[in-house]
């Protein structure tokens, strides 16, 4: 019972930590506290649900582009002009991502002819830990989840945009004199953090029910356990989904599933109580 | 006389209702040290920043290499050839040193960046030794040599610094300053110093003095009256 809480916990957690790195790296390159990416991940998933007929791998790539391209879309034509304009203003770009989040939940509302999505994978058995029953695709989910990150860094350690976009975090105006293209870099980073939330949305669509209100619950939950991870910081954002998920998956155990987002909040609080800047500290870098 | 580089005309800077520097003229030839000299607050760093594109100009225009560059981002310039080096926040603290040379490259392929960086550690050994060191992490004139050596690394065709001598030693400056000098005289690359240190006019050949944004003159280095500089427009 409690093992298999526990890896529920770590899979609803390693699906979460996916729009919380979005929301951590979009916030760590460009200071702009995304609310929107997991609507428009989830948008790209509900893109994917369309067309699994033809084929699993292209609709899994026409969602991530449909991702790609409204993230990048959104930062390059409306939010870049706007820094230029008014300069990075927290709250003022919280509530605008936060219509953009509504708009787009509205199109994926009305664009689809279903409001709630299941997306079939093939089979591919069973895995037992312990006695605990776990379908592979749920470990293969976790296992993108986390190697993410990895990737995330290689791109930073070894390609030349991987480490514009560190450099821009450390050191914009710098960033800009060496050559920078930091407004390409800003759209590239908002595109990046969409697909993140793509992945994620996706994998809810694979373990349970995508709905129009799961993307909200995804950007949502995406955002607050950037937050209690320390926001701007990616391994803390990891860390606090894991600690989160296994929260909401005991909660629903114990408490019953009304009691998960009254646990989710005590905790929460707990934490920024205790670090009010979040388990690994804010920083505005990756 | 060598072609002219870049030309300023009628530059006007506005923060708010306050105007840092108004309808300046300047102009530097290519191959040329230009020092500007002025008090605190005189516009200097805004003159720069706005060449280098950080800041938009109210009014006039920039010109750069027979292009006009008013519009460009700051990386479009950069392309161009035109690079400054701020007096602060000029590292990628978080980086070892060899990532930020490799930064100020930015624009030349692999094997290019290799020469260059050899060529900025010939001509700072200090920064071969700690490489892999984090720019932050480096003492106050390591970190100055450091943000020279992006600058150099950026193989530009003109070289803006601001505020070369700011805490340093003048045995420090006067190292840096005769480097700058010898690598005007071999790679030919156009220096603009901001300085508020007379040992800039020892490599200058040109000095434009800026007061309360406003260029006063300009005059041939060797021809200015020292004494008179220092006691108008360095407080010294």
């Amino acid at each position: 019972m409690v093992l298999q809480g526990l890896i529920t916990g770590i899979i609803i957690g390693g699906i979460l930590s996916l729009p919380v790195m979005g929301v951590a790296l979009i916030y760590g390159v460009t200071g702009i506290l995304n609310y929107a990416i997991a609507t428009i991940g989830t948008f790209g998933a509900f893109t994917t649900w369309l067309l699994l007929p033809y084929g699993l791998l292209p609709a899994i790539l026409a969602g991530l582009l449909t991702s790609f391209v409204i993230g990048f879309g959104i930062q390059q034509f409306l939010l870049n002009p706007l820094i230029k304009k008014k300069g990075n203003d927290l709250t003022l770009f919280f509530i605008i991502t936060f219509g953009i989040a509504t708009i787009v939940a509205g199109l994926t509302k009305n664009f689809f002819p279903r409001p709630t999505i299941s997306i079939e994978l093939p089979k591919l058995g069973t895995l037992f830990i312990a006695d605990v029953a776990v379908d592979i695709n749920k470990v293969i989910a976790i296992a993108i989840a986390f190697s993410i990150l990895l990737v995330m860094r290689f791109l930073e350690k070894t390609t030349k945009t991987g480490k514009s976009w560190i450099a821009t975090s450390q050191n914009l105006k710098m960033a800009k004199l060496v050559g920078i293209n930091v407004e390409f870099v800003y759209s590239l980073v908002s595109g990046i953090g969409c697909i993140l939330g793509f992945i994620g949305a996706f994998f809810w669509g694979v373990l349970y029910n995508l709905t129009v209100n799961t993307g909200w619950d995804l950007c949502f939950l995406g955002y607050i356990i950037a937050i209690v991870g320390g926001i701007g910081n990616v391994w803390g954002g990891m860390i606090s989904a894991l600690i989160m998920g296994v929260v909401i998956s005991f909660a629903g155990y114990w408490l019953g599933g009304m009691w998960q987002s009254v646990a989710l909040y005590v905790i929460l609080f707990a934490i920024l109580i205790v670090a009010p800047k979040g388990i690994l500290g804010s920083e505005r870098s990756v | 006389m060598p072609p002219l580089l870049m030309e300023a005309e009628n530059l006007t800077v506005t923060y708010g209702s306050y105007a840092a520097l108004k309808k300046v003229n300047f102009s530097v030839f290519e191959g040329e040290i230009v020092a500007i000299v002025g008090p605190n607050g005189a516009g200097k760093t805004t003159f720069l920043e706005t060449v280098a594109g950080l800041l938009k100009p109210k009014e006039g225009s920039l010109k750069f290499r027979d292009r006009n560059i008013t519009k460009l981002e700051p990386f479009q310039r950069r392309k161009m050839g035109l690079m400054l080096i701020p007096q602060e926040g000029n590292l990628f603290p978080s980086m070892p040193v060899k990532e930020n040379l490799q930064l100020g490259a930015f624009f030349e392929n692999k094997r290019s960046t290799e020469e260059i960086l050899n060529r900025v550690y010939r001509i700072f050994p200090k920064l071969q030794d700690r490489t892999r060191q984090l720019a932050g992490t480096l003492s106050g004139g390591e970190q100055r040599m450091l943000a020279i050596g992006m600058g150099i690394a950026a193989n530009v065709k003109a070289l803006m610094i601001d505020e070369l001598s700011l805490g340093l030693a003048p045995k420090v400056v006067g190292n840096l300053l005769s480097i700058l000098r010898d690598l005007r005289d071999e790679t030919g690359i156009t220096l603009i110093l901001s300085e508020q240190s007379i040992k800039a006019l020892d490599v200058a050949d040109r000095v434009y003095g800026l007061e309360a944004g406003e260029i006063r003159f300009t005059e041939d280095a060797q021809q200015l009256d020292r004494d008179l500089i220092k006691s108008l427009y360095l407080g010294a």
